[in-house]
């Protein structure tokens, strides 16, 4: 995997110790604030929605909206422990799914899940080892070491938002064999970060 | 379903993939906020946030910027860089360098058109002088007189003197004229005050042409005479002539 590919990632977690301070003052309501949000996750911010929607034109209005969410939605964020980067992903995430999913006639299968990643409540309470460089680059040599199998099952789940059935239906292969492949993927990757087993 | 029995579902339910029963039974240990599932569950989301990294990057456009601060009401404001400081020095030198190479190529272009100009309004007026000067020689009525005046190498005058054209000077041995000094000359009635017939200098081999332009009685004409005069002329002769020629015979 291309270092620079992970770098905006690298760099967002690496930053994640000031991310209460920048909370506290979206709350607060200042302008600037949004301004360096920007600065910080909108790069990565566009590159998830691209990938997922492949349109440079949509990628900028979801990109948009994916920041005013942030920005409308502060308030309920744990600005004290919370991770805005993460939030911000899982919300650019889910906005861009939603649109290949309106635009394809797909139906929201599971769009309930998807609001669900969007609670800032998800993002809160986390203990600060998570949003550490070691962890970044726990993920960096996870994520290298995925079988191009694994690799893109999670592609096909992160970056088009398809159900196992339909990773199956898409691949050609049973659903049962897609199941084994997701799930020692994010084996692998719990494994390769230290945090397999539940608390 | 017990806890650990959800333990290999939270990533699934992070992802997005976790499908019936597991996903209602998880939901409803979270509904509860169960102290185990809770956390597992945030600890998921933040390992999906991870597989953003498999984007490749791509710049927004730079407007994008200025796009989202305007839906919250901040007017876009101009953010001056080195990098545009830079630029903009750098455009500036260029378009000095354009306009420094653009105006001195016109003015140059200028002054060789004017010095064209101006040569072919000499070249335009010698030719009209020698046109006059031919037609003079060529009359019939002109008449010829020689200076008399001199000793060695004397300044020597030929002046033909036409009625209707005017009189035409050819000078030889006639050093060009001091600084602040002029030729100048003279049409003299027999009995008469001399009349100025004009102003001119030398060439550096002393010798010149000179037409005096208008109407010449030559009947009652006794002389043409050239005098050194100061460099505006004078009405009257101030000097004496260094050339004479008689032109009434007898």
């Amino acid at each position: 995997m291309n270092g620079l590919i992970l770098f905006p990632l690298l760099l967002a977690l690496e930053f994640g110790d000031t991310d209460p301070e920048l909370a506290a003052r979206l709350k607060r309501r200042e302008p600037q604030a949004m301004a360096d949000l920007y600065d910080r996750y909108g790069r990565i911010a566009y590159s998830v929605i691209l990938r997922i929607v492949r349109d440079g034109a949509v990628a900028e209005d979801l990109t948009q909206e994916t920041f005013l969410r942030i920005w409308n939605r502060c308030q309920a964020f744990d600005s004290e422990r919370g991770a805005l980067g993460p939030w911000l992903l899982a919300i650019a995430r889910n906005r861009a799914i939603d649109y290949i999913r309106s635009s394809d006639g797909r139906m929201a299968r599971n769009a309930y899940e998807l609001v669900e990643m969007e609670n800032p409540a998800l993002f809160a309470n986390l203990e600060s080892q998570i949003v550490n460089s070691d962890q970044a680059r726990r993920i960096r040599e996870a994520l290298t070491k995925l079988n191009p199998s694994q690799r893109n099952v999670i592609e096909l789940a992160y970056f088009e938002g398809l159900s196992q059935t339909e990773m199956a239906a898409k691949m050609g292969q049973p659903l049962g064999t897609i199941k084994t492949w997701v799930r020692a993927a994010l084996k692998n990757l719990r494994e390769q970060l230290g945090a397999g087993a539940p608390a | 379903m017990k806890c650990h029995e959800l333990a290999e579902e939270y990533d699934l339910y992070a992802l997005g993939v976790l499908e019936e029963p597991e996903r209602s039974e998880l939901q409803a240990h979270l509904a509860r906020n169960c102290e185990i599932c809770a956390p597992e569950v945030r600890r998921a989301a933040m390992r999906v946030s991870s597989f953003a990294s498999l984007a490749p990057v791509v710049d927004p456009p730079p407007r994008l910027r200025g796009r989202l601060m305007a839906s919250i009401g901040v007017e876009p404001r101009f953010r001056w860089n080195w990098m545009q400081t830079w630029a903009a020095v750098a455009a500036c030198v260029l378009l000095g360098v354009f306009w420094f190479n653009h105006t001195r190529r016109e003015r140059v272009q200028a002054i060789a058109f004017r010095d064209a100009m101006e040569q072919l309004r000499q070249s335009e007026t010698e030719s009209a002088r020698m046109k006059e000067v031919l037609a003079l020689l060529n009359s019939p009525e002109t008449i010829v007189r020689v200076s008399t005046e001199g000793a060695t190498q004397p300044p020597q005058g030929k002046v033909f003197v036409n009625p209707t054209h005017g009189v035409l000077l050819l000078a030889a041995n006639l050093p060009p004229a001091p600084a602040g000094k002029i030729y100048e000359m003279w049409v003299i009635p027999a009995g008469g005050k001399p009349v100025p017939a004009g102003l001119f200098q030398t060439e550096s081999n002393g010798s010149a042409v000179h037409l005096y332009r208008g109407a010449v009685d030559v009947a009652s004409t006794g002389a043409v005479a050239v005098t050194l005069e100061a460099s505006e002329g004078a009405a009257q002769p101030t000097s004496p002539p260094i050339i004479v020629a008689p032109i009434k015979k007898g």
